[in-house]
């Protein structure tokens, strides 16, 4: 009983040091509220294999070092695929199980190589400015307060309104057209290239 | 001054807030980093790149999946 006493305080503490997973879970909780499955599913199954990794790894003392950072080219054949996903992923219609299957794989692929992505990068090690961070997390932080406060004062949190528009709702003529579509599936996919070379 | 001109008005002022940021790390006196490393700074543990690479992921569900 004192052990899992010392284990559950120990998880805790692991939790709120590091609450990525708790966020997660709490997330996908949400848009599970919303409607969203498909979206909760991934963000449940990250935040709880998260969670279990960040509290397991931290009670084993014989954990393995992290894996070295696979080597990722992107030569001519990758910009080729990706020339073809974005065009035939483009000509699917929003919200249909072909767009969301293919939404999926690529996801789940880029989680997968950054789940086993080197941890100890000399460059990442250095320490920000304060002064950098705090203006960087100001504008992260204005832009979240201020796509909420648009979202809270819709008609309700499903209905659109012109007046008081999200990000989504001002995407949503862009991506009404196949090119729309197709231009950003490539600022996605270019997007989830650079954040799996940090 | 309508609701929806005030609300893309204040869209407009937190992304070119964020390109002055990026332009501003470019100096090389400059205190303020550029976005790319802030990413790298944020994912250097694993449950930062979990975080954020999940974040990226939900996004590309947001728009397009069921």
């Amino acid at each position: 009983m004192q052990g899992q006493r010392i284990s559950f305080a120990r998880a805790t503490t692991t939790l709120v040091r590091d609450p990525v997973a708790v966020i997660l879970v709490l997330a996908g909780i949400f848009d599970c509220l919303s409607g969203n499955p498909i979206h909760s599913l991934l963000l449940l199954t990250v935040g709880f294999a998260l969670g279990r990794d960040a509290i397991v790894g931290r009670s084993s003392e014989a954990a393995p070092p992290a894996p070295a950072a696979p080597s990722l080219r992107f030569g001519p054949a990758g910009i080729a695929l990706a020339s073809a996903y974005v065009v035939v992923v483009g000509g699917f219609g929003r919200y249909s199980w072909p767009a969301t299957v293919a939404v999926l794989c690529p996801a789940a692929g880029v989680l997968l190589i950054a789940w086993r992505g080197d941890l100890n990068q000399p460059a990442a090690s250095r320490k920000l400015d304060p002064i950098g961070a705090i203006a960087w997390a100001s504008v992260f932080v204005a832009l979240a307060i201020w796509e909420l406060t648009e979202l809270l004062l819709q008609p309700s949190l499903r209905t659109d309104s012109y007046a008081h528009p999200t990000i989504s709702v001002l995407t949503d003529p862009v991506l009404a057209t196949h090119l729309g579509r197709s231009i950003v599936l490539s600022l996605w996919l270019a997007l989830g290239w650079f954040l799996v070379q940090r | 001054m309508t609701s929806r001109q005030v609300a893309l008005g204040v869209y407009t002022l937190i992304v070119l807030a964020g390109v002055l940021l990026q332009l501003n790390s470019q100096r090389s006196s400059s205190r303020i980093p550029s976005l790319g490393t802030v990413f790298s700074r944020v994912m250097r543990t694993r449950s930062g790149r979990i975080g954020v690479v999940a974040g990226w992921a939900w996004l590309g569900l947001h728009f397009f999946a069921r």
